[in-house]
């Protein structure tokens, strides 16, 4: 039995997949792999005369410093509530989207929804702040109802720490998940449409469908995906926290990468502490993303990790 | 041979005239100069032709290409230190030296990364070397760096209000709206005054303004200042107490009763603040005074250079008259103008590391020309013999038509020469000559400097404080770590999320307690007891 042919051969013989995915590992190896190595600045009293890799080493010194501002163990639990309450409340409805617009007979409406849902993502999140501060403002449309419908007092939506997540939650999924039930819909293509023509003779509704074939048939994309925003649990969302947020929901909103910010840019700029703090964020957050992978294989699910 | 002396002598005056020229006349070749400074005008293009009159005049004068970069003034600091730290800065820049960024000066100027200028520099461009004398902040980095690799800009020269220098922020107020309520008009008023002032605007409501009306209105920064800085000297600082030891000025009294006022104009969103402060964006406060003309009472800039534009815009977008629009001082509500010294100074030129010799040379004679007599109102008022000239006693006097509807500074298509400013060349900055510019209203200039007069009159050595030159220019870990506090949005917070004053209190102790752990090194440090 003929060997498996070397790495070098299986390249040349598969040379146009490879070329296809060419600009996507050079995009990662320039814009991930190597800003790895600034990494070691965490470790470093960068001197921009010496360099990155010149510059002294000083231990964990940035590290005292970061546990020492109670800021910053705020700014870690801010940011877990927010992704955890993502992942309850903005997971879910790519999901629920693309099994409805799944179930839409009509090609044409079908597409139309689709442009519908998918347009909110190619609005920016500066954009997407002013439309939501223009319509949750004291003069906005919502508080237009509240004040002349209802004979209301207006309400702070914008003010208050207990409205923040929620408009959070419901801008995210207002403005992604169109966008993000493109990788479901895809997924759903894939499943075998024999399934659903057995089903409809087996006198199966559409409830029962989408629930036994639709549904199992998107569970491996699903939990992959599932698995990548826990990964995401310490990080994400910047634009949109920086955007909606201001001094009155200062403490709701300050999440990790906000604190970041706030540091690098707001304070003195200290490349060695900032990149302390970040480095401290992906390491929580590949910590996360290996146990969401372990417990996902766990309870028989497919994993992300091999 | 009359023919052969009429022509020695037209050649001998050939000679003289070509001799005079270029002694008045320094011949420059073309250089291309780069520039940083959030005061650029984004999308102008300065340079000959294209530029307006000024900038093309003053470019072909000193036979520049100019290149000039924008810079956000809200990305300011961290852009240029991060291009200084690159290397990767323009030729010339304007470096926002203040609190938190005069440490990255010291570090960026002891790795070498700006130029050092020469040692003779002072001779060689006297003009500016006088006005850098001037700024207080120029001759101690001197001192402290060994050379020079900084040129503040001073505010003032000729006109210089007090040591220390008040700042221009200002009240500004609806006089129509002050005598309607019976509240007098006068030119300085406690916190107390405001808010009951505010209170009567609110009840009242004499511009019939209704849903929209702000009796207060600022924005988090300015709320901050209102409240916080003419109330607290070292609101957001540290501070030596009587035993000469450091202590942290948020945590001083006067902060807690400058807060208490701030909840109380706040009043969970009914008091006589903006229900929404917190969402005003940059200068939205200033908009709802002057163009929407719903706000009675606003705490902004007051330079003499703007205190007709502000009167203009807001006759023009409102249209009620000047008069209607008051500025006064602001005093905290122990009837004392607080501040620490604004210092001599705004932005300071430097230059790269590198930067070709030609062009080093040439931004100092372009700064040196601005010191001058002619250069100096050139900078705001444009070109001498079109548009000011000085009379027999050498007094500047305008050229200008006053029914001109066009302005000679603004924005693009709005102003004759959106190049004036303070972006090519300026090292006096406007607050000086707007004093004596004979296009600001007369009766205005003497109001604004009474109102930097009376701030200096209405403190005490105590409350208005100069600068402790040790704690500006500390450098420590631990002091980095407290500057990343952003006490204006801090405190905001607990106004807008307190439900009552005991409350306040309580947060505002927990928030003392809880910045201990970074506070208390920084003390230690600045008392030298690490």
């Amino acid at each position: 039995m003929a060997g498996r042919p070397k790495l070098g051969k299986r390249i040349l013989l598969e040379k146009e997949r490879y070329i296809l995915i060419l600009p996507a590992i050079v995009w990662y190896v320039i814009f991930a792999y190597i800003p790895i190595f600034g990494l070691s600045l965490a470790f470093k009293e960068y001197d921009a005369n010496l360099g990155m890799f010149a510059s002294p080493w000083v231990g964990l010194k940035h590290f005292d410093r970061v546990f020492l501002d109670p800021a910053f163990t705020a700014s870690i639990w801010t940011t877990l509530r927010i992704n955890a309450g993502r992942l309850i409340f903005v997971f879910p409805f790519p999901i629920l989207f693309a099994l409805l617009i799944n179930e839409v007979r009509l090609g044409r409406t079908k597409k139309i929804l689709q442009s519908i849902y998918t347009f909110p993502n190619f609005l920016s999140w500066v954009i997407v702040a002013s439309i939501m501060i223009n319509v949750l403002g004291r003069r906005g449309l919502v508080n237009g109802v509240v004040t002349n419908v209802f004979g209301a007092k207006p309400i702070a939506f914008l003010g208050k720490p207990e409205y923040f997540r929620p408009v959070v939650f419901i801008t995210d999924v207002w403005k992604t998940a169109g966008w993000s039930a493109i990788i479901y819909m895809a997924s759903i293509s894939g499943i075998d449409v024999e399934q659903y023509e057995a089903a409809e003779i087996d006198g199966a509704s559409r409830l029962q469908r989408m629930w036994y074939i639709t549904l199992p048939g998107i569970k491996t994309t699903i939990m992959v995906l599932f698995i990548l925003a826990v990964g995401n649990l310490m990080s994400g969302g910047f634009d949109q926290i920086f955007n909606l947020s201001n001094s009155a929901t200062l403490k709701v909103a300050e999440t990790l990468d906000m604190y970041i910010y706030r540091i690098t840019f707001k304070g003195s700029v200290d490349f060695g502490y900032s990149s302390a703090v970040a480095l401290f964020r992906s390491v929580i957050n590949m910590l996360l993303l290996v146990v969401a992978d372990r417990v996902s294989k766990a309870v028989g699910g497919s994993g992300l990790l091999g | 041979m009359k023919r052969f002396v009429s022509l020695i002598l037209a050649l001998m005056l050939a000679v003289g005239i070509v001799c005079a020229a270029s002694a008045e006349e320094k011949q420059y070749d073309r250089v291309t100069i780069t520039y940083t400074c959030p005061q650029v005008v984004a999308g102008f293009d300065y340079n000959a032709p294209n530029g307006d009159g000024y900038s093309r005049w003053i470019l072909d004068k000193f036979n520049i290409d100019f290149q000039g970069t924008n810079v956000s003034w809200n990305d300011w600091n961290s852009q240029l230190i991060t291009w200084i730290n690159a290397k990767d800065m323009t030729d010339v820049a304007i470096y926002n030296f203040g609190t938190g960024t005069a440490t990255e000066a010291a570090k960026i100027v002891s790795k070498g990364l700006l130029y050092k200028l020469p040692d003779d520099w002072k001779e060689r461009w006297p003009g500016v070397a006088d006005v850098y004398s001037k700024t207080s902040l120029g001759p101690y980095l001197e001192e402290l760096y060994g050379g020079t690799y900084f040129i503040p800009r001073a505010r003032f020269y000729y006109n210089l209000p007090g040591d220390p220098l008040a700042n221009h922020w200002c009240l500004w107020m609806r006089t129509d709206w002050l005598q309607a309520v019976g509240a007098e008009v006068k030119h300085s008023y406690t916190i107390p005054e405001v808010l009951e002032i505010a209170e009567k605007i609110k009840e009242q409501d004499p511009g019939q303004v209704g849903f929209d009306l702000a009796p207060l209105c600022m924005d988090t920064g300015n709320a901050a200042s209102f409240f916080l800085r003419a109330n607290s000297t070292y609101w957001d600082t540290f501070y030596k107490d009587a035993d000469g030891k450091y202590q942290w000025g948020a945590a001083a009294p006067q902060t807690l009763e400058g807060l208490k006022y701030w909840f109380q104009a706040y009043n969970k969103g009914e008091g006589v603040l903006d229900p929404e402060y917190y969402t005003l964006d940059h200068e939205k406060d200033m908009e709802k005074f002057q163009t929407l003309g719903t706000a009675g009472i606003s705490y902004l800039g007051g330079q003499t250079a703007d205190v007709e534009n502000y009167r203009f815009t807001f006759k023009e977008r409102t249209g009620h008259e000047y008069e209607d629009f008051h500025m006064a001082n602001l005093l905290g509500a122990d009837g004392y103008y607080h501040q620490q010294d604004l210092i001599n100074f705004w932005g300071a030129v430097c230059f790269k590391p590198d930067v070709d010799p030609a062009v080093f040379e040439r931004w100092m004679d372009l700064m040196e020309w601005t010191c001058s007599e002619d250069g100096y109102p050139a900078t705001e008022m444009g070109l001498k013999g079109e548009d000011w000239d000085r009379d027999e006693n050498g007094e500047i006097i305008s050229l200008r038509d006053p029914a001109d509807p066009i302005p000679l500074t603004g924005g693009i298509g709005e102003a004759k020469y959106p190049s004036l400013g303070h972006v090519l060349g300026s090292v006096i900055l406007w607050d000086d000559l707007a004093m004596d510019n004979p296009n600001i209203r007369k009766d205005l200039r003497e109001e604004s400097r009474l109102l930097y007069k009376l701030r200096t009159d209405e403190s005490t050595p105590e409350t208005f404080v100069k600068v402790d030159w040790n704690l500006y220019m500390n450098d420590s870990d631990a002091l980095r770590a407290v500057n990343g506090i952003q006490y204006a949005d801090e405190f905001s917070n607990m106004v807008t999320t307190a439900q009552s004053e005991e409350e306040l209190v309580e947060l505002y102790n927990n928030w003392i307690a809880d910045k201990q752990a970074i506070v208390e090194p920084a003390i230690k440090s600045l008392n030298g007891e690490e």
